[in-house]
């Protein structure tokens, strides 16, 4: 038993990759399409759910040649003949993640919509705008923690009633002063928490979200081509962040409850969760690197709906302008709109 | 001979001057003391500091100490005297003037021009507060004084933020044109284009980078948010009342037709 796997095309021998316009295997060296079923039957028996020892190092199976991969990189290329090389053991037991979702897009379908999202950012840096090759481009499955849960909370505080009219040459304020309370309970389904510290925890955030009809039942097979990630934030610590997020979208819930005020503010807060429970998935992301005066600008793009996300550089020359053009105008607004009242 | 007419003419000239001054002891071209309260040196003190609000604020200030306005009311007389004696500066005859009816023991502050815009309602009964006790104690010196300096004070304070004028007995509003001047000449819009340009610029820069497009609802299974108790206590209620700040001038027409300001009050 190997263990390093890599699918090999049922007619000529040759490395599979999948194909996320098709959404299924090509041989790119006799062009044969396969779909899921249709090649390396016996995969099943293969994924193992009792963990793996970590060996010492990984050859890759199609040359020989020592596989260079991170302690927590689980599919990767061939360094010498580019052959897709899947770890088995960092799927196995404990690292066998429940669910995919296939990539959807392409390396270059992505380039695409990432060079169109920049030329939309109004106050980068023209030179960077107009780069024409983007240093790295990688399709990664990025390992998350979805998590279903229970939140059952309570909100209260004060809100006031204000209304004004004027009498003769007095203005009147009546303030009505309340005390409110609100209570409520919620299910959230999924919500996804970034499983590696490699990929920045803000822009992960900000990628979502993905769309769950797509996902499907792990395999190995989708692996093949692209790189992947296996976790290395455990459950109960990305538990912290579930907690954070989901109190916060019921306490949303339950502001929104709170209505017939002109001000309100929350004073306590109480927020229970139950029910909770993980389950290990793969989500497809593109990261690519940008150089630009010899910083490194990350960028993400989903590699399922196309949202991109990233560290776009500013020119401070244009934030200047864009300031002085809105300033300009506010101030005509202000002049023309404030003589209507005077 | 030609020699001779001249020195004959400027020794007239000289004369008649002299004569001039002797004859009106106490009045200068801006102070009309009708009763000689002031002396001859708090008239010509006085008229130097007119002579300075003209040259450093383009406003003219004339003073009036009288106790016969020949049946006029002491707004209407405070009006006509000034329109119908040349004062003011420039084309809008930009200028104060300040009667003292003895006879009704009244004092008039009267504005014309853009002293209408400086010079607000609010301002002018301050004005008017501030000279009547040195004139019910009958120390016209120290009145005339009050009121120059309180000139120089507001003129230096410029026209206040969002000034407005209310015509009284007549339909001439401001003009669109001239509110939207007036705008350009108060704070507020400077303020606001700054702030609007402000959030605008983070928003853009902070945005650049991508934002978080899921809410409250996006990962809540359909259906599943339910509240479950609600309550609105009431506790109390207040009121409070704030007398409004009026920067209005209102303003009326004299007998010339020329649009007038002021106010005044008895002592």
């Amino acid at each position: 038993m190997t263990s390093v796997k890599e699918y090999k095309c049922p007619g000529c021998g040759a490395v599979l990759d999948f194909d996320p316009v098709s959404q299924k295997w090509k041989c790119y060296f006799c062009y044969s399409e396969y779909g899921k079923n249709q090649f390396d039957m016996d995969e099943q028996e293969e994924l193992s759910d009792t963990d793996m020892p970590e060996l010492d190092s990984y050859t890759c199976s199609s040359c020989g040649a020592e596989l260079i991969a991170d302690s927590t990189t689980s599919a990767t290329f061939c360094l010498y003949c580019k052959s897709p090389a899947i770890i088995k053991n960092r799927f196995a037991g404990r690292f066998k993640p429940k669910s995919v979702i296939p990539f959807q897009l392409t390396k270059e379908q992505a380039k695409i919509i990432y060079k169109k999202w920049m030329n939309r950012r109004i106050l980068a840096p023209d030179e960077f705008k107009q780069k024409e090759e983007i240093e790295k481009v990688t399709g990664i499955y990025a390992p998350f923690w979805l998590f279903d849960c229970k939140v059952e909370g309570s909100i209260s505080g004060d809100a006031k009633q204000t209304t004004t009219w004027r009498s003769g040459d007095y203005n009147y304020i009546k303030t009505r002063y309340f005390h409110f309370a609100r209570n409520g309970h919620a299910s959230y389904n999924r919500i996804p928490v970034d499983a590696s510290k490699k990929l920045d925890d803000k822009f992960m955030h900000m990628i979502e979200p993905f769309d769950y009809t797509a996902m499907t039942d792990f395999s190995m097979k989708y692996m093949s081509g692209f790189m992947a990630e296996k976790y290395d934030v455990e459950a109960s610590e990305a538990e912290v962040v579930l907690k954070q997020r989901a109190e916060e979208y019921l306490e949303g819930r339950l502001r929104g409850t709170v209505d017939g005020y002109s001000t309100y503010t929350v004073n306590n807060k109480l927020f229970s969760l139950s029910d909770i429970a993980s389950s290990y998935s793969m989500l497809p992301i593109y990261l690519m690197i940008n150089k630009f005066k010899g910083k490194d600008h990350v960028f993400i793009v989903n590699g399922q709906t196309g949202k991109v996300v990233g560290d776009t550089p500013l020119s401070l020359l244009k934030q200047i302008t864009f300031f002085l053009g809105v300033f300009i105008i506010a101030m005509i607004i202000g002049f023309l709109g404030g003589a209507l009242f005077v | 001979m030609f020699r001779k007419a001249s020195i004959m003419v400027l020794v007239l000239i000289i004369a008649s001057l002299i004569g001039g001054i002797g004859v009106h002891a106490a009045s200068t071209n801006n102070v009309k003391d009708f009763l000689d309260y002031l002396s001859k040196s708090e008239v010509t003190q006085l008229q130097t500091v007119i002579e300075n609000i003209k040259d450093t604020h383009q406003l003219d200030a004339v003073i009036v100490i009288t106790d016969n306005t020949s049946g006029k009311s002491s707004m209407n007389f405070a009006d006509d005297y000034y329109d119908n004696n040349g004062y003011g500066v420039g084309s809008d005859y930009s200028g104060l003037l300040m009667l003292v009816n003895m006879q009704n023991r009244e004092v008039w502050i009267s504005t014309t021009g853009r002293a209408i815009n400086i010079f607000t309602d609010s301002r002018i009964s301050k004005m008017v507060d501030h000279v009547t006790s040195p004139l019910s104690d009958g120390d016209f010196s120290s009145a005339c004084s009050i009121f120059l300096s309180d000139i120089i004070k507001y003129a230096e304070a410029g026209v206040p933020s969002g000034q407005y004028s209310r015509d009284s007995g007549s339909n001439t509003v401001m003009s669109y044109k001239d509110k939207v001047y007036l705008m350009m000449n108060s704070y507020p819009p400077y303020i606001f284009a700054f702030i609007v340009a402000l959030i605008a610029t983070l928003i853009v820069s902070y945005s650049s980078k991508g934002r978080v497009t899921i809410d409250n609802r996006t990962y809540e299974e359909n259906g599943s948010f339910a509240l479950n108790g609600k309550r609105d206590d009431f506790l109390r209620e207040n009121t409070t009342r704030i007398r409004v700040q009026s920067n209005s001038s209102s303003t009326h027409r004299g007998s010339s037709g020329r649009r007038h300001g002021g106010g005044g009050g008895r002592f």
